[in-house]
């Protein structure tokens, strides 16, 4: 469960985060919609403790991130998967991150398997493709075992393969009563992914509503999604 | 714990650490060699076995300070290279309080540089025994262990204000450059200025050349301890300060 009450960041003259109230509840998938430089990135670094709001709250099973005692064990997040040092081996970059958090080192074999890249565990990150390193990031995010998830695009770079099997994957983890938000802006992919959406623009709330409200029979997503965001141009 | 234990997995397993660890300790130890050779070569053949020994530990430590430069980077580099590659933000997620991820990297380079200054400490004075053995040089006199302790001190403090300036100026580059101008430049400036002296006390360099015996006291030795301690401590103290405010313009 994530709550986020009254969110504000103020970075100098632009306002990035505006007064966003809003839950995420477990158990289904959560898509966090808006256009680039909506808030979305801003919101799940307020939420992770990166950044301090200058008004407003963000928690995690009621209690700040910065609160909580081995985080990895209760959220999980990936927020840029090319954010990595190229020397490591993606083992021992799976490996400081356990043990960072008390997480057992054998988690790893299973992790770089789920999510496909075991016969790279052995071999450095610098020369993984970027569809490689949002797997990795995955791996990293799952690596606590998390009841939260919290995914800032993990589609970007992927192959139409990989998106699907990362939407199936999202929806497993959905199913096992996980806490789901992922942000994006493709909307045919949140479409077919997200079961309930929160949509930004300017770092406001646009919309909270479960998809099948949203998108009315006959339209597409994109085409609520343009409504919502035309209704809020001032 | 855990922090630490993860600090430490990071640092050994990039390859940069080992780089900046064989570098500084081969060319030191050689240096070490070749300096403590010619030392010895031009000894009074009066000298006590304590004196002798004392010109090994000396000798021996002038070698090991001239490490902290490869040490020093590898501050800098430890935690200028996770802004730069952003992994900083997945160490902050792990590890959300900043201070306790500054103080895990401080513990784990500072048994890097105890390590380092060891490895050519140990072989370089072995070494000098060897080649000053008609000396019939004593262990270690009471006056070493202030060498020891100086010199050890210096290359972790070195080694910690680059983690320091990494930590506060973000980029490895301007770091690197800043400990340079700190430990090389200004005490080099200091002693062409009519009052130098009075800067250079305040300089870690100084103090850690008077405890090495490679200048002449004009302080106390613990005030020359407490000096140089500071530049690694006020450093990171400051360090601690900007990491806590929120990352500028993202």
């Amino acid at each position: 469960m994530i709550e986020v009450t009254g969110l504000t960041k103020r970075f100098k003259r632009t306002l990035a985060v505006d007064d966003l109230s809003f839950t995420v509840s477990p158990g289904r998938i959560t898509g966090f919609l808006g256009a680039n430089g909506a808030g979305k990135t801003t919101t799940m670094r307020l939420l992770l403790g990166l950044d301090q709001p200058t008004a407003g709250r963000a928690t995690v099973n009621g209690m700040p991130y910065r609160d909580l005692k081995r985080p990895l064990t209760h959220v999980g997040a990936l927020l840029d998967a090319t954010a990595v040092q190229g020397g490591r081996r993606a083992e021992q970059h799976l490996w400081w991150l356990a043990r960072s958090n008390g997480i057992s080192r054998s988690r790893i074999g299973a992790l770089l398997e789920l999510v496909g890249l075991a016969p790279a565990g052995g071999k450095r990150i610098g020369g993984f493709s970027l569809g490689m390193k949002q797997r990795l990031g995955l791996a990293a995010a799952l690596l606590g075992d998390p009841e939260v998830l919290v995914l800032d695009e993990p589609t970007n770079g992927l192959d139409p393969e990989g998106i699907r099997w990362m939407r199936a994957l999202l929806k497993s983890l959905a199913a096992e009563g996980r806490t789901v938000l992922v942000s994006s802006h493709l909307m045919s992919e949140m479409a077919v992914t997200a079961d309930h959406l929160i949509v930004v623009a300017q770092g406001r709330l646009l919309a909270d509503a479960a998809i099948t409200e949203l998108v009315r029979p006959g339209t597409s997503l994109e085409d609520a999604f343009m409504n919502v965001i035309g209704r809020s141009a001032p | 714990m855990s922090v630490v234990a993860a600090e430490w997995i990071k640092l050994r397993t990039l390859r940069s650490t080992w780089w900046a660890l064989g570098i500084g300790v081969l060319v030191s130890l050689a240096l070490t060699v070749l300096g403590a050779s010619t030392v010895i070569s031009r000894w009074d053949p009066a000298r006590t076995s304590d004196q002798a020994a004392m010109g090994i530990v000396v000798a021996v430590y002038v070698g090991v300070i001239l490490a902290q430069l490869p040490l020093g980077m590898l501050g800098a580099m430890t935690i200028s290279g996770e802004h730069a590659s952003g992994m900083i933000d997945t160490t902050f997620v792990a590890a959300p309080s900043r201070a306790c991820v500054l103080m895990a990297k401080a513990a784990v380079l500072s048994g890097a540089a105890v390590c380092g200054s060891l490895l050519i400490a140990v072989p370089g004075y072995l070494y000098g025994r060897f080649v000053a053995a008609e000396f019939r040089p004593s262990l270690l006199p009471t006056g070493a262990w202030t060498v020891i302790a100086g010199g050890t001190l210096m290359i972790v403090v070195t080694t910690l204000l680059g983690l320091a300036l990494g930590a506060i100026l973000r980029n490895g580059a301007v770091a690197t450059m800043a400990l340079v101008a700190i430990v090389l430049i200004l005490p080099f400036v200091a002693r062409v200025l009519p009052w130098g002296e009075q800067i250079n006390r305040f300089l870690p360099t100084y103090p850690a050349l008077q405890l090495i015996e490679q200048a002449p006291d004009i302080m106390p030795t613990w005030t020359a301890f407490t000096v140089l301690a500071a530049w690694a401590v006020i450093p990171l103290l400051i360090a601690v300060i900007a990491n806590e405010r929120s990352r500028p313009g993202s």
